[in-house]
């Protein structure tokens, strides 16, 4: 490889960095020569070790070497899951290229590009095109397409780790499949910050054994401080958002402590609550403290990156919306409000500080409730044993599938024979039959299998030469609006009465308003005039109180990994080490759980049985996150019903669940470890979750993404009015005629994948037989029992007949709304 | 399929109300529905969007299942007998509708019904935008402009939405009446439920497919 070393093209980029005091990283290096050696691989590096300089110059050093095998046009395919990095990394890497004296032209093509431009680029593509996975896939829905991808040479997926546990992630797995077949020497490179399963990420990017395969690892470490910030006094019944105020005085003196602090919630709706509350409790902020998430205006976002970079800012208050993205030189702390709900994104969130790469990242910890103390601990404990999640790539998404095809068809067209072939190769189609490609051919044809051929669907249809294409340009049209695989909720965009664009609002919230009403929006109070056209007209309010949007969706639930160190730290808490101050802060929490019921060890698995006025409460602790805790619940309710039908209220948190009847629910010692077995698990679990209901719910995605449901688009005119129908409604209706149809299939598979956590919900039964059970009762609600009491999402599990229920219910003081 | 009754007196008349999407005026030997929304399955077909022809069988079939057990000689439809173009589905609505000799169908014009004069008169349908057959008037939609008389109307599917102890929560089709009018659930099961619109001080009739409950 001497020649690689001597080569002028690593000599001019040596000599690049020599001029701004730098030197390569080992695994850049090591990056750039592999590259040249022909190798696709995996880039492992924590952000601010220059990761994208690893791939993106290892194009520019091939290039300055054998400038003769690159031909004119598109080189280099950059695509990364968010469009605020776009910007900022074509900024650098148009830096680069000019100082090291090439004349490459790096453009961005994503939803925010404007139409003069994208045009442009039709005409002649840019050496190297920064884009997202929706982009490429709407790419391919254009005609001709495969002329702007012959000459790419390299297509490196950035934040890999981002993309690889979602359909997002199918849909890269798709384009690259796509763009292998237009370009076939094509060299493949993923970028990742440090995951649980690695080997396997690496794998879904690289199922193709034609490749050369490697792996890079940076050995760089970044290191963590995570400073927990206690409130000045314990509260003995805990609960969600109490905490706020009195904890605001002691975020204002950490923000005046640096130069630069993110403050980050968990949802658009907390957001708003903290920031309204740090400019009350200083209004000398006001102009330095800005607030950023998905729902606010794009240009205003923009200003904010803009204005965080330059350090004009002191403060940004935000959501996951600035968890990825551009390295904020002067952001040298990180606030985080509430459980962070994983180590990953705890550790990728403190990691958006201390950027360069020997500073130390620094994360306070605010507590939203006193038991989330207990999280920080757990958290601690985490990063020290260098313990990650894995990302679980997702599989026969036929959804995404059914989309890529009819992106085919409105683009150039497809072969169903070569097409299947490729999606074979894919990982998440290795398992699919030529049955399920058929159907999928059917539906996108004829409407689907079982059903009759209706002369009047005519999505896609056989060409004379045999290939597969959307004839219809309404039909295109109507398909290039819908490509993508995230779904939102039906929103409406907000703009002043006289012009001017806020942000967007969820349907759900503003249509409980009435005009005059006041609610927040990007930190404003607004008053609504009305809604028209899609659109939420508003003007400034003068009112002091306003009510804060609820965003649907947006809570995660607690991770595997994380509950595994909450269980530990917990069963320590009655005796903290010496330099746990968290524990030891929590003592007279921890105590009075412990006096009045019970505080579960390592191997003890905790019951409470809790009589009130409300009713008869039955709480249990697995600590096993929100999802499980649903499944679990339902599965617990049902196990008791069959001792004695009741009707149950259930209530969850990630740290445990409630069941509430109101009759006395028949549970003792003799019983309980029963009701707690593993036997019949997953019998039990089907026979008792709503499975139908769960499925219902996750079919709207799919039905989305499969294009079943058009989505309205926010702020047109047009909103296809009579096509508007409700995924739930097309779910029974499926249900009803066509119950084997796939896609229906798929909504149930994903409930057990993900909603059931099938494996997980296993693990923990496991955990629990081999436990030891502990069933306390109180007359009054316990420290751990409380904050589920207060907060928390609630379902309804009957075993009652339909009928028998609207009956009971109308027997109790009913309410109609 | 189960018919359930439940008989209400209006302006000294007794309507039955069905579980089944339909009210059932004896006097007048008439079935009066609403929103049969027939169309919609082939519209959504025809712009790509797969939806089975079923769903319109089984409304026919629960139509033609009403018809005869009551033993009705007409059809106030209170509009929305058609959700959009000529397509497919007309076909399979003229072939059902011919069985029917001596029956007599009344539209009244709902916004969804913009089928041509001559499709309607082939399908022997008298058109109206609005009827009075005393004491009730049929429209599509009530307006303040019928405050004075006792209107039959449809067009919103309303449903109710029903909250117990523990925060229960159902959602159920149902019949709207207040003192001077009644609104109909939508005929067609492939439609959805507003929870939000309700005139005032009005009593809710819900039903399921085997009981109707009085809100």
């Amino acid at each position: 490889m001497s020649n690689f070393k001597d080569s002028t093209g690593l000599q001019i980029i040596n000599k690049w960095m020599l001029e701004k005091a730098q030197a390569p990283f080992p695994f850049q290096m090591q990056t750039w020569q592999r590259y040249a050696n022909g190798y696709s691989g995996l880039v492992v590096a924590p952000t601010g070790f220059g990761k994208t300089f690893s791939v993106f110059l290892a194009v520019v050093i091939d290039y300055l070497n054998h400038p003769e095998n690159y031909p004119k046009g598109l080189k280099l395919l950059w695509i990364s899951p968010l469009r605020s990095l776009a910007k900022d990394l074509a900024k650098a890497m148009t830096q680069a290229v000019d100082e090291i004296g090439l004349d490459w032209s790096v453009q961005v093509r994503n939803g925010d590009t404007p139409t003069s431009i994208r045009r442009k680029q039709e005409r002649l593509m840019p050496d190297v095109l920064l884009t997202t996975p929706e982009t490429m896939h709407l790419l391919f829905s254009m005609k001709k397409n495969k002329r702007f991808f012959k000459g790419v040479k390299c297509v490196a997926i950035d934040e890999w780790h981002e993309l690889l546990g979602n359909k997002r992630g199918v849909l890269t797995e798709l384009a690259i499949s796509q763009l292998r077949h237009y370009s076939p020497k094509l060299q493949i490179w993923g970028i990742t910050a440090t995951i649980g399963n690695l080997e396997e990420a690496k794998n879904v990017l690289l199922p193709y054994p034609d490749l050369k395969i490697t792996q890079v690892k940076a050995k760089q470490k970044k290191k963590i401080d995570i400073i927990s910030v206690l409130p000045d006094e314990i509260e003995v019944l805990p609960w969600a958002g109490h905490l706020g105020k009195s904890m605001v005085d002691k975020i204002l003196p950490i923000i005046e402590a640096n130069t630069t602090t993110l403050i980050f919630t968990n949802t658009r709706g907390q957001s708003e609550l903290w920031y309204q509350l740090l400019l009350n409790a200083n209004p000398e902020l006001a102009g330095l403290l800005a607030i950023h998430h998905g729902s606010i205006d794009k240009k205003l976002r923009n200003w904010i990156e803009d204005s965080i970079s330059s350090g004009y800012l002191k403060a940004v208050v935000c959501t996951s919306s600035l968890d990825l993205g551009v390295d904020f030189k002067p952001v040298d702390c990180v606030i985080q409000i509430g459980s962070a709900k994983g180590i990953a994104r705890f550790m990728q969130r403190a990691g958006r500080s201390g950027h360069s790469p020997y500073e130390r990242s620094k994360i306070y910890f605010i507590p939203t409730h006193s038991l989330e103390l207990v999280e920080v601990s757990a958290l601690k404990e985490a990063v020290k044993q260098h313990q990650i999640e894995a990302r679980e790539p997702m599989v026969l998404t036929y959804d995404v599938l059914v989309q890529f095809m009819v992106t085919l068809a409105v683009g150039m067209g497809f072969d169903s024979d070569k097409l299947f072939n490729r999606i074979k190769a894919i990982h998440a189609f290795h398992y699919i039959t030529e049955d399920d490609w058929q159907w999928c051919l059917h539906f996108i044809t004829k409407g689907g299998k079982t059903l009759h051929s209706y002369e009047e669907f005519h999505k896609v249809i056989k060409d004379e030469d045999g290939l597969y294409r959307v004839k219809s340009r309404r039909i295109s049209m109507l398909h290039r609006m819908n490509i993508g695989a995230i779904v939102s909720e039906a929103m409406l965009m907000v703009k002043f009465f006289f012009g001017g664009y806020i942000g967007m609002i969820e349907e759900f919230f503003i249509s409980k308003l009435k005009p005059g009403d006041n609610f927040i929006l990007a930190g404003r109070v607004l008053e609504l005039v009305q809604i028209k056209d899609m659109k939420v007209l508003v003007r400034r309010s003068k009112a002091k109180k306003a009510v804060t949007p609820s965003w649907l969706g947006g809570r995660l639930p607690l991770t595997s990994h994380l509950s595994h160190f909450m269980r530990l730290k917990l069963s320590d808490a009655l005796e903290p080490g010496r330099l746990e101050k968290e524990l030891r802060f929590l003592n007279p929490l921890i105590s009075r759980q412990d006096k009045h019921s019970h505080i579960p060890k390592a191997d003890e698995f905790l019951v409470e049985l809790i009589e009130t006025k409300d009713g008869y409460h039955l709480f249990m602790y697995p600590f096993e996150g929100r999802l499980v805790h649903e499944v679990f619940s339902a599965l617990m309710a049902y196990r008791i019903s069959k001792l004695k039908p009741l009707t149950f209220t259930i209530a969850m948190n990630d740290y445990g669940f409630e069941l509430l009847s109101d009759q006395p629910i028949p549970i003792s010692e003799d019983n309980i470890s029963e009701l707690l077995s593993k036997d019949n698990l997953m019998d039990d679990v089907i026979a008792s979750i709503n499975a139908s209901e769960m499925a219902s719910r996750k079919f709207r995605d799919i039905a989305v993404i499969s294009g079943l449901v058009v989505q309205s688009q926010p702020g047109t005119r047009k909103n296809n009015k009579s096509l508007q129908s409700s995924s739930g409604l097309i779910f029974r209706v499926l249900e009803d005629y066509e119950p084997d149809n796939l896609l229906l299939r798929q909504a149930y598979t994903e409930v057990f994948n993900q909603q059931l956590e099938e494996a997980r919900l296993q693990a923990a039964f496991d955990r629990i037989s081999k436990s030891k059970i502990i069933l306390k009762r109180a007359k009054s609600f316990t420290p751990l029992s409380f904050p589920l009491k207060v907060d928390s999402l609630r379902g309804t599990m009957s075993n009652e007949n339909l009928d028998k229920r609207i009956q009971r219910i109308k027997a109790q003081a009913f309410k109609i709304d | 399929m189960v018919i359930i009754e439940e008989v209400i007196k209006v302006e000294d008349e007794f309507l039955s109300l069905t579980n089944q999407r339909a009210i059932h005026w004896k006097r007048k030997e008439a079935l009066i529905l609403s929103d049969v929304h027939i169309g919609k399955t082939a519209h959504f077909r025809k712009h790509g969007i797969p939806m089975p022809d079923g769903i319109l069988q089984n409304d026919l079939e629960r139509l033609k299942a009403l018809i005869i057990h009551f033993k009705v000689k007409q059809l106030l439809i209170v509009g929305d007998l058609f959700h959009a173009e000529v397509n497919a589905d007309m076909t399979t609505f003229k072939l059902w509708i011919e069985q029917f000799e001596d029956l007599k169908i009344v539209l009244i014009k709902g916004n969804h019904d913009r089928l041509s004069k001559q499709l309607l008169k082939d399908f022997k349908i008298e058109v109206e935008t609005e009827l009075q057959i005393l004491p009730f008037v049929f429209v599509h939609e009530h307006d303040d402009s019928h405050n004075n008389s006792f209107t039959i109307s449809g067009h919103t599917h309303p449903g109710i939405s029903i909250k117990g102890k523990g925060k229960q929560r159902l959602k159920l089709p149902c019949y709207q009446l207040s003192s001077n009018q009644i609104i109909l659930p939508a005929f067609s099961l492939f439609t959805g439920l507003n929870t939000r619109s309700q005139p005032k001080d009005s009593i809710c009739y819900a039903f399921t497919d085997s009981s109707i409950f009085k809100f």
